[in-house]
């Protein structure tokens, strides 16, 4: 029973920070955003968190849960900033993580770049041992051998190590006793083993997973060691959680063994808003939006789902290639990067055109206009000179832009080199960036069979109300959804994913062969231990468990996965799997063959608790007046008519429950600041969410 | 009337058919059964107009099968009356004449009906990994290689004809196999063709004919504008491909005659058709050309017919680029993957920032294994070893990539579960790549062992081999290196690289991949970029002395520059 009043959301993102309180008693919302600190990213969570006492006093010991996304883990393999890590592979194999698939992910392309290992080859050693594909051992593994390979990597300076043998999946004892070896030789040295983070077939996959964990093991676990001594020390005695990539979420020390799962940590949340929006408001196609100070994500949720997919890449060297990246094998939700944030530097390249991104200036030094030290123009100096932004009124005023600083690095950094006025450049901008999103997000919808111009687009992150407008236009989008607290919105997400986790077994069985009794312990073990991951959350009541197999014709490669209800699988009958299969095929390819053997060859569980009860508080219906929300007007550039002309510009947080604005209008409030352009009018709802409809489609 | 498009559309639709085909694409590895198909990669998918224009091909595809099967399907579908066609039928076709150019590269193909009519055509070539017959290199006619199968009705509205799926079932060494994989190609078009129809739905069309008018009238343009920005000119290159074993080399005599917008590749002068299997069709020669001239001028432009259209080539009926009936052809890639070399090679005066040296994984280096287990049951797979890439201006090759064809390793633990081989050893290969200013990338290195103890198979275990670079290493480019060269030992001791092999218990084989060639001088290149390959174990102390000419203390690796910078000035005069 959750008998403490609050819970607390809380996203560290590449340049703020974002805290959404709720009081599940009451409703009631409180919010904060500030600088991500990222020398030691919990300042920000100890600032943001005495930033709310001030508004919710005493509320910290009455939290019943914190719950935390982070883009710490991606940021670090980004930015190759991980620890350095040690691989121990079978003898011959050391190259499995620098030859990769040896696809070229355009076949046309003969300049194609590929990523780095995280792992120098100096850095990767062998051990004479094996184990044989059915699992035998070949060559037994000689604890010497194993000794002295770690010996040389500690003395080289390893601070992590992955561990993967060949054909670990199938046998994990040598791993094992590898890990058991390292750990005696170096108590501290943190440890990936491939049989504990990826146990699955195919070694450049599950090498690249495992040596992925390793690399930013040490950095999680120190970090969140330290955030959840700091809270304490605030006076926090509630439970910690992590949002997993998957959408779920998880206990710090779970997030700390298997950091690679919280690699999307941050940017899964606005999903799962989202997700929850979509079925609150019946939209068949929303497109959630996300743009932070340093990327803009995106995600198409269909019917109120988003997809779930078990692979993905980090560090793409071109970033909307497919195969440019780091292949990581976990459950992740089907998100992509469609491009740069706020904090995007522009620049003029080598060839003499103007180029926004990838690299951002973050948090420190920040655009130019936060008057932190950064000296290159960014996305958001441009946003502040168009006119978008407030100097006055960012973040409510708590921080004061320097727009003249921003003018002057436009001006001289970009403006001048194409021999355009400062407008012009900070047009160029603002316009190139919605290009380059636009065209990934047109790529992304269509990808997944959808079409832009009937999607809704969700806008999260601070600068993606400000550039939600400009995006929308350009993919023929017909409706935009601002929800409240947009610049922080993200962190809504956070009270509506469940506490889940997702567990898989291989077992290889030809179904006329299979032992249903087997499999039915199999599926309760999984149960059982993923019900332990659970209860380090301390809540049990309640969980429920989702089994599905995978399954395949004999002789495939690839398997097709079954959701099975939930009874005992030795009450179903063989025929009755069959047909599962042969339906879900035929569905798939249009064609099954019935007389064709069939296989099992994994099992699935993911165990979840009820979501908790979330419900978005209604805007009190004060009859107001709309004259009451206008703070007045301000010159701002039309991306219709290329000048700058007058917009209404309006308090977000007087409107009232019905309150229509027309555009060109501007809607403020302390966190985000929304564009509606002159083509385009905002209706406010009952619970806040401001809906922008274009006027040439007014009748969606 | 014709409709025309505007560019926002335009780019949502093609896009929009781009994922379509790749969404077959990605079906494949779920529903394939060799690993050459669900783990290598080697098939394409496409799909065409109404009229069997190109209009689409996966992103992840071979160019050579993806630029032969354009040219072929367009004749294969007047194979059979065209306004007989009917919802539900499939043909199937491995013709090397109208493919990809040998018998293991079946085609399966489905008109797509909406509205009652043809809209288009989705088809795909599958390398198979068996299609019966002797496989090695040195057959001297087609009738040796396999099963031949002319363009046939698989189903016939919908109906499944069995005789011809049983005909194939008795001519192949892995049935199940094989006709999983066929089954698996239908699927793919039906995944296909599914979407077609769901985006003619959505967008309100009627066919796809006017927006393929659009799409490839744009990219021919693209294409032509591209070409306009070379001098006008004949560029001629001469090359020897090495005969396997004691055959004679082969001649390749070509010239890219650049006209305006037009080029046109002549083969005059090259070697008439040969008595083994590197005989090479005319489709998959141009596929290959054309790859070349694609990749060198506009890369970035999705592929369709449009691409093709400023491009001719003339080749002699009965040379070793264009050989006729029943020419030996199942190796074709020995040959027929030197063309985007070779183009390149003719190019490099003019455009030498836009081509790379030559390429290890040229010819594609590919190994065929089959046997029986301990119980008796056929076990059969194919593997593709890529090779070091060729180095270009401004960056270093690429290790391992199968270039120009394209594909994917198999995973070790993959073969290793489908067959009783055991893998011991996949590495680079170190000294192996080019010397240049830039460096070719580096080749790689397999050891597979035929286990003895329970496991073990009967004996023999039969490999073929389809590789090259055994004598001729890929070379370098203005003052670049040579890459190493091939290699295949059987118990440590050179075996036959054209034949067969056959292996018992206990034996080993070592196969060598070619290291790519370097692009410039090695004495000019960077110093620190030598000291980085020595730590990364890439290049050897003792060859950055020779190659190079760097000298670098060594054990703490930190070049001595006076020393380089006089050893250099002495080996360059």
């Amino acid at each position: 029973m959750r008998n403490k009043a609050f819970r607390l959301g809380c996203d560290i993102g590449g340049t703020f920070t974002d805290f959404v309180l709720v009081n599940d008693e009451t409703g009631a919302f409180s919010i904060y955003k500030c600088l991500t600190t990222p020398s030691d990213p919990s300042d920000a969570v100890e600032i943001g968190m005495k930033a709310l006492e001030k508004q919710v006093p005493e509320f910290v010991p009455e939290l019943a849960e914190i719950i935390h996304g982070t883009t710490l883990v991606i940021n670090a393999i980004i930015e190759r900033k991980g620890a350095r890590t040690g691989l121990i592979t079978t003898k011959g194999f050391r190259d499995v993580l620098e030859l990769g698939r040896e696809i070229r992910y355009d076949a046309y392309d003969i300049f194609s770049e590929y990523p780095k290992a995280l792992v120098p080859r100096s850095l990767r050693t062998e051990v004479d041992e094996r184990i044989t594909s059915d699992g035998r051992v070949l060559r037994p593994l000689k604890h010497d051998e194993v000794k002295d390979v770690t010996r040389a990597l500690l003395d080289a300076g390893i601070e992590s190590i992955a561990i993967c043998l060949i054909n670990s999946y199938e046998n994990p004892e040598h791993e094992a006793r590898v890990k058991k070896l390292v750990e005696e030789l170096a108590p501290d040295l943190s440890v990936s083993a491939s049989y504990e983070v990826l146990p699955q077939i195919r070694e450049y996959e599950r090498t690249s997973t495992t040596v992925t964990n390793a690399y930013v093991k040490p950095i999680t676990v120190k970090y969140l060691h330290k955030l959840s001594t700091r809270l304490q020390s605030l006076g926090f005695n509630g439970k910690l959680f992590i949002m997993l990539s998957s959408g779920g979420i998880t206990t710090a020390s779970t997030a700390g063994e298997f950091p690679v799962r919280i690699i999307e940590s941050g940017p899964t949340a606005a999903v799962i808003a989202s997700q929850h929006y979509g079925r609150m408001f019946g939209i068949k196609d929303i497109f959630c939006f996300d743009m932070g100070g340093t990327t803009a994500k995106s995600c198409l949720i269909q019917k109120g789902e988003a997809g779930l997919v078990s692979t993905f890449e980090v560090g793409r060297v071109q970033r909307f290639k497919k195969g440019s990246g780091l292949p990581i094998q976990v459950p992740v939700v089907d998100l992509m990067e469609i491009g740069a944030g706020g904090g995007s530097i522009a620049r003029i390249n080598k060839m003499g055109l103007l180029q926004v991104g990838p690299d951002s200036a973050g948090a420190d030094p920040g655009p130019v206009c936060y008057g932190l030290g950064g000296e290159n123009p960014t996305v958001t100096d441009a946003d502040l000179t168009l006119g978008y932004l407030d100097p006055n009124y960012f973040l409510g005023g708590a921080m004061l832009l320097d727009l003249d600083a921003a003018h002057r690095a436009i001006d001289e950094k970009i403006a001048k080199s194409l021999n355009a006025t400062l407008i012009e450049a900070a047009f160029g901008i603002h316009d190139l960036i919605n290009e380059t999103m636009a065209a990934a997000a047109k790529t992304h919808i269509a990808e997944k069979g959808g079409n832009p111009n009937s999607v809704t687009l969700t806008a999260f992150g601070g600068a993606g109300p400000v550039h939600a407008y400009g995006l929308a236009r350009k993919i023929g989008a017909p409706r935009i959804i601002v929800p409240p607290l947009a610049g922080v919105g993200s962190a809504l997400g956070f009270f509506t994913a469940p506490v889940a986790f997702d567990l898989i077994r291989s077992h290889r069985v030809g179904l006329d062969e299979a032992d249903f009794n087997t499999i039915e312990r199999l599926f309760k073990d999984l149960e059982k231990e993923s019900s332990a991951i659970l209860k380090q959350s301390g809540e049990v009541d309640g969980i429920m468990f989702a089994r599905s197999i995978d399954m395949r014709f004999v002789g495939q490669g690839a398997e097709t996965n079954l959701p099975v209800a939930n009874k005992a699988f030795n009450e179903w009958e063989r025929y009755e799997i069959r047909s599962l299969f042969d339906q879900a095929y035929k569905r798939l390819y249009g064609r099954t063959y019935p007389d064709t053997r069939v296989e099992l060859i994994s099992f699935r569980v993911r165990a979840s608790l009820p979501q908790p009860p979330f419900q978005i508080p209604r805007l009190v219906s004060s009859g107001g007046s709309l004259q009451n929300c206008i703070k007045g007007k301000r010159e701002a550039f039309s991306l219709i008519h290329r000048k700058f002309i007058p917009f209404t510009v309006v308090d977000r947080l007087k409107l009232f429950p019905g309150a229509t604005i027309n555009g060109p209008a501007i809607i403020e409030e302390r966190e985000s600041t929304i564009v509606v352009g002159e083509d385009a009018n905002a209706k406010i709802d009952e619970c806040g969410f401001v809906w922008i409809t274009f006027s040439r489609s007014a009748d969606i | 009337m014709t409709q025309k498009f505007d560019p926002i559309t335009l780019e949502i639709f093609w896009r929009r058919l781009i994922s379509i085909v790749d969404e077959a694409d990605a079906s494949v590895a779920r529903t394939a059964f060799s690993s050459l198909l669900r783990d290598a990669h080697d098939y394409t998918c496409m799909f065409t107009d109404s009229q069997g224009r190109e209009l689409v091909q996966g992103t992840l595809c071979t160019p050579g099968m993806a630029g032969a099967m354009a040219l072929g399907v367009k004749r294969i579908i007047h194979s059979f009356p065209y306004n007989e066609y009917k919802p539900g039928d499939v043909i199937i076709v491995n013709d090397p004449w109208l493919l990809a150019g040998h018998l293991n590269d079946v085609c399966v193909m489905s008109p797509v009906f909406y509205k009652e009519r043809i809209v288009a055509f989705t088809s795909c070539v599958f390398h198979h990994s068996d299609i019966g017959g002797r496989v090695a290199s040195d057959n001297r006619e087609v009738y040796e290689e396999g099963l031949f199968i002319p363009p046939l009705k698989l189903y016939e509205a919908g109906a499944l004809n069995e005789a011809v799926l049983n005909l194939i079932r008795w001519n192949v060494r892995t049935p199940d196999q094989v006709i999983g994989d066929i089954r698996s190609q239908v699927a793919s078009n039906h995944v296909c063709a599914e979407k077609v129809v769901e985006m003619l739905t959505d967008e309100g069309l009627d066919d796809l004919d006017d927006l393929a008018e659009e799409i490839i009238c744009r990219t021919e343009t693209s294409m032509r504008m591209a070409i306009e920005k070379i001098p006008n000119g004949h560029y001629c290159y001469q090359g020897l491909i090495e005969g396997a074993g004691k055959r004679e080399d082969i001649k390749i005599n070509l010239t890219v005659k650049v006209k305006d917008t037009d080029i046109v590749v002549d083969f005059d002068g090259t070697s008439p058709q040969v008595n083994w299997g590197v005989n090479v069709v005319y489709d998959f020669t141009y596929a290959y050309v054309f790859m070349a001239l694609k990749s060198a001028f506009d890369p970035d432009i999705p592929i369709n017919e449009g691409a093709t259209r400023p491009i001719q080539m003339v080749a002699p009926d009965g040379c070793v680029v264009n050989c006729s009936f029943p020419a030996a052809v199942a190796a074709r890639m020995q040959v027929g993957h030197f063309m985007t070399e070779m183009v390149f090679r003719a190019l490099a005066p003019a455009v030498p920032d836009r081509i790379i040296a030559g390429c290890g994984g040229t010819p594609a280096q590919t190994n065929i294994f089959y046997g029986r287990d301990r119980d008796g049951n056929p076990w059969h797979t194919m593997i593709i070893r890529g090779g070091g890439m060729g180095a270009g201006s401004s960056m270093d090759g690429h290790h391992c990539a199968i270039f120009p064809a394209n594909g994917a390793n198999t995973p070790v633990e993959i073969l290793e579960s489908d067959t009783p081989l055991i893998v011991f050893e996949r590495s680079l290969l170190p000294d192996s790549g080019g010397p240049g200013k830039k460096r070719g990338g580096l080749g790689r290195k397999m050891v597979i062992y035929v286990p003895d103890d329970k496991l073990a198979p009967l004996y023999p275990v039969t490999i073929a081999v389809q590789a090259g670079r055994f004598r001729y290493p890929p070379e370098g480019l203005f003052e670049g290196g040579y890459g190493s060269k091939a290699i295949f030992l059987k118990n440590g001791e050179p075996a036959d690289s054209s034949g067969l092999t056959f292996a018992e218990p206990g034996d080993s084989v070592e196969f060598h991949s070619a290291g790519g060639g370097g692009y410039g001088s090695p004495f000019e290149r960077d110093p620190e970029e030598v000291v980085q390959d020595v730590r990364n174990g890439y290049v050897s102390i003792e060859k950055a002395y020779e190659d190079y000419g760097v000298i670098m203390m060594p054990n703490s690796l930190e070049v001595n520059e006076a020393a380089t910078t006089a050893y250099r000035e002495q080996r360059r005069s």
